[in-house]
């Protein structure tokens, strides 16, 4: 289920009130792994077969490769090949299994084969992606050292399915989650409230911003049938950029307030992005559980940036590519995990030739920078958003400024949107940009918290919302 | 702790901001409680009810379900919003003591349906097909807020199917749940101009119906009494440019629909075809763009099928189409009692099943 809908909050409020039950701390964590189960099968319900079997088969593995840490290396990684191997291997049927196929045609026909493949009618298990990350860095961690087997299997299983951040992160580590398992606690009232305003900014995130202010404005531009002009195709790349952080990230905050209003810390995912100075604080802010799951699982077990710098650069483009297909079965994921590899490398590069490692100090060196990293991040997500490279060449033709007469697309009120939602966005992400929102918050009239907090569920309630899935369930 | 030497070193903690959260709660209570009555008033004041269901995918499935199930009376409407609008349930059920289930939407071509019913070996019921000449002849197949109908009740989540009855619940008490009157719509409603021929989304379809129980779908009353939302919904049904449809697309709707009928007659079902009443410029345009003889009489003729245009028959005219689309409350119910009494005098399928004297 997704959490914009009548349906979660129903849930929730179940799930919380049997949270809250004087019932013993083994019980309640039961309860929560069956509601976490019901949260994915309300999605559909034969899946969550698959999160059994993820469960069930890293659960075994990873006791099998500690049991061999001191017989054999060999049989070490071949029980960590069997979990990549079905791990990867659902993920690889599910995610990638049409792309594959089309990819296999189109080679077949530029050597005159014409090989017509059998119609791939399967439907993708939501956050799949996010959970086989999740499980797989269980494995991982206790193949390279870094931790041992778990002993509770109900703690193991919660930590593959707590729904929280089950279908969209963010991805936890076993030692970021698991140990808050172990011992009972309670969300103290505070808790509950703060998570309570997390959820409600995550929703006003989600339904008003992303859903209700900027949709419309990224699928009219994205969806022209011919050229679109220098303003319409830089208000529609700005719109998506808004609302694909204002829907991830909203999704982010809901699944911490909701972890919170059950007495778990799940890790921030997002830190006021769209201010950063460069690429690679680019990364260290936008889906930080990802970034760091490819540099710990990825970049670094390929050598990082210790054997040499061509094999920097070279690990640097792969991590990246792979990130990029990460996010989805077509090539323009890939040129956009590309385009940013580009840019980590070109920075690394200039630094490295300068001597320049850390942030501008002039404020306006600062602010050129910023904008600087903004607007080429803009051009990626082009790539991000468009569904082919067809598509996306026409968006770029027409933020060049090359796109001739092209007939306007996009209503002055669609602009006005634009404009002002994107300003307050990138103006918050400035203003917040070393402080989190706890720090803001503290420091805040109590009374002007209040007002905004009302402001913004007032706003979530008359939007309604329609239930809209979140963009990264898909991944 | 399954491995205390590791696991606990990179434990998630969350500060809790140093504020008065239990104040600040209190006053979001207070301010989005009466927010939220303010609004509710504000609503109603405008023409909204609680009661009003909307529409939507979700509620459609709820319907189609009743005839795979076979929980229903055999009669199903499909078409587009003037067949939605102009029948009407209680009337339907008084004269042939059959209750329809009803399918139509509003803006969308029903020939996907009616594929999907001849397809369906277990349907052998009577189909009404409402026929809005620029939707069904054409190629367009619908507003996207209803693409995949035809196949969602099947593939509908449990928690969507869940969401839709609580969101039922709560409709039937609070008036401002529309969704033509969210705030991202009021928004879009904002008249300003624009840059070259941009007229949407001013000129999209702003709240033109009320929907009850079993998808009864009347004009809304908003339309009847307020000369400004009248006006812009006869707007945004143009432009009126009066182009011929093509012949093409006319040819596919033909063949398809004579194909469906073949097939649903094959098993002892009906196809029945109904022509609502336009008005106004709405009605001049489509006798230029899809000419009778072209379009329905060709219909006819190659289906072999029974249907009633208003055009023909006297108890049909003089209805009150207030934006030119569709029948006001009072004339859907005339309209109904009209066009099922035709039906049920002359179509031999209806005729011979009728539960009830016809105007009894």
């Amino acid at each position: 289920m997704v959490f914009n809908s009548l349906t979660f909050i129903v849930f929730f409020v179940m799930v919380l009130l049997l949270h809250r039950l004087p019932l013993s701390w083994t019980t309640k964590k039961a309860n929560l792994l069956v509601a976490s189960y019901v949260f994915y099968a309300a999605w559909n319900p034969p899946f969550v077969l698959l999160l059994w079997i993820s469960t069930i088969v890293d659960w075994f593995i990873a006791r099998g490769i500690y049991a061999a840490r001191d017989k054999s290396a060999m049989r070490r990684r071949a029980w960590l090949l069997i979990s990549l191997a079905a791990n990867l291997g659902f993920l690889g049927f599910f995610k990638y299994g049409e792309f594959l196929l089309k990819n296999w045609q189109l080679l077949m026909a530029s050597f005159g084969i014409d090989y017509q493949p059998v119609a791939w009618n399967i439907v993708l298990p939501v956050g799949i992606s996010f959970y086989t990350f999740q499980t797989m860095s269980y494995t991982l961690d206790v193949y390279l050292g870094r931790s041992k087997p778990l002993k509770s299997f109900l703690d193991f299983s919660l930590f593959v399915t707590f729904f929280p951040q089950l279908v969209a992160g963010p991805i936890v580590r076993p030692g970021q989650l698991v140990p808050q398992f172990a011992v009972e606690k309670y969300a103290t009232r505070d808790q509950i409230l703060w998570g309570l305003g997390l959820m409600t900014l995550g929703l006003f995130e989600k339904i008003v911003i992303a859903d209700g202010g900027l949709a419309s404005t990224a699928d009219a531009v994205f969806g022209a049938q011919g050229p679109v002009g220098f303003a319409d195709a830089w208000l529609g790349t700005l719109a998506f950029s808004g609302q694909i952080f204002c829907d991830f990230a909203g999704y982010s905050t809901i699944a911490i307030g909701t972890g919170l209003c059950l007495g778990f810390a799940l890790p921030n995912n997002f830190r006021m992005p769209y201010a950063a100075l460069g690429f690679s604080d680019f990364w260290r802010r936008w889906h930080i559980s990802l970034s760091t799951w490819l540099r710990d699982y990825l970049y670094v077990p390929l050598g990082g940036n210790r054997k040499g710098e061509a094999r920097t650069y070279v690990n640097l483009m792969l991590t990246m590519l792979l990130g990029g297909l990460w996010h989805g079965a077509n090539w323009t994921f890939v040129a956009w995990g590309g385009l940013h590899g580009l840019y980590l490398a070109g920075e690394r590069w200039i630094r490295d030739r300068t001597g320049i490692h850390g942030e501008p100090v002039r404020w306006i060196n600062r602010l050129a920078l910023g904008l600087l990293t903004y607007a080429l991040v803009n051009v990626t997500w082009v790539f991000f958003r468009a569904h082919t490279f067809g598509g996306a060449a026409q968006i770029l033709q027409g933020m060049a400024g090359l796109a001739g007469d092209a007939e306007p697309v996009l209503a002055t009120i669609y602009m006005i949107k634009v404009a002002v939602l994107i300003t307050c966005i990138v103006a918050t992400h400035w203003l917040m940009r070393d402080r989190d929102i706890e720090q803001v918050v503290s420091r805040t009239p109590w009374w002007l918290t209040g007002l905004a907090c009302a402001a913004m569920l007032f706003a979530v309630i008359i939007t309604q919302g329609s239930g809209t899935a979140f963009i990264y369930f898909q991944f | 702790m399954s491995n205390p030497d590791t696991l606990g070193k990179e434990v998630t903690r969350r500060a809790i901001p140093v504020t008065r959260l239990v104040a600040i709660g209190w006053l979001v209570l207070a301010l989005v409680t009466a927010g939220v009555i303010g609004w509710e008033l504000q609503m109603r004041s405008i023409g909204l009810v609680a009661g009003d269901l909307d529409d939507s995918k979700a509620q459609w499935a709820v319907e189609r379900r009743k005839i795979a199930s076979g929980d229903y009376d055999d009669v199903v409407v499909i078409g587009s919003s003037r067949i939605l609008f102009d029948t009407n349930l209680d009337v339907w059920q008084e004269l042939t003591g059959r209750r329809p289930i009803q399918l139509a939407l509003a803006g969308t071509n029903p020939r996907p349906m009616l594929a999907d019913f001849a397809a369906d070996p277990e349907f052998k019921g009577l189909l009404v097909v409402g026929v809005t000449p620029d939707i069904f002849f054409g190629d367009w197949l619908g507003i996207p807020v209803f693409a995949g109908v035809v196949d969602y009740w099947k593939d509908q989540s449990p928690s969507e199917r869940f969401g839709n009855q609580v969101g039922v619940f709560l409709s039937r008490h609070l008036a401002f749940l529309d969704s033509s009157y969210t705030l991202t719509a009021l928004i879009d409603q904002v008249n300003l101009p624009n840059r070259g021929e941009i007229v949407r989304p001013y000129l999209d379809v702003w709240k033109v119906w009320e929907t009850t129980d079993d998808r009864q779908t009347f004009l809304w009353s908003g339309i009847e009494n307020n000369k400004r939302l009248r006006e812009h919904a006869r707007m945004a049904w143009g432009p009126f440019d009066g182009r011929l449809m093509e012949e093409a697309p006319i040819t596919r709707a033909c063949e398809e629909a004579t194909d469906a009928v073949k097939k649903i007659r094959a098993r002892g079902g009906e196809v029945v075809f109904i022509r609502s009443p336009s008005a106004g410029l709405y009605y001049e345009n489509e006798l230029h763009s899809a000419p009778r003889a072209r379009t329905w009489d060709r219909l006819l003729r190659e289906t072999g099928a029974y249907g009633v245009n208003f055009e023909d028959y006297p108890a049909m005219q003089g209805l009150d189409v207030p934006e030119w689309s569709h029948l006001s409350r009072d004339s859907a119910k005339k309209f109904t009692r009209a066009y099922v009494g035709e039906l049920a005098k002359d179509l031999p399928w209806l005729r011979s099943r009728l539960r009830t004297e016809v105007g009894s």
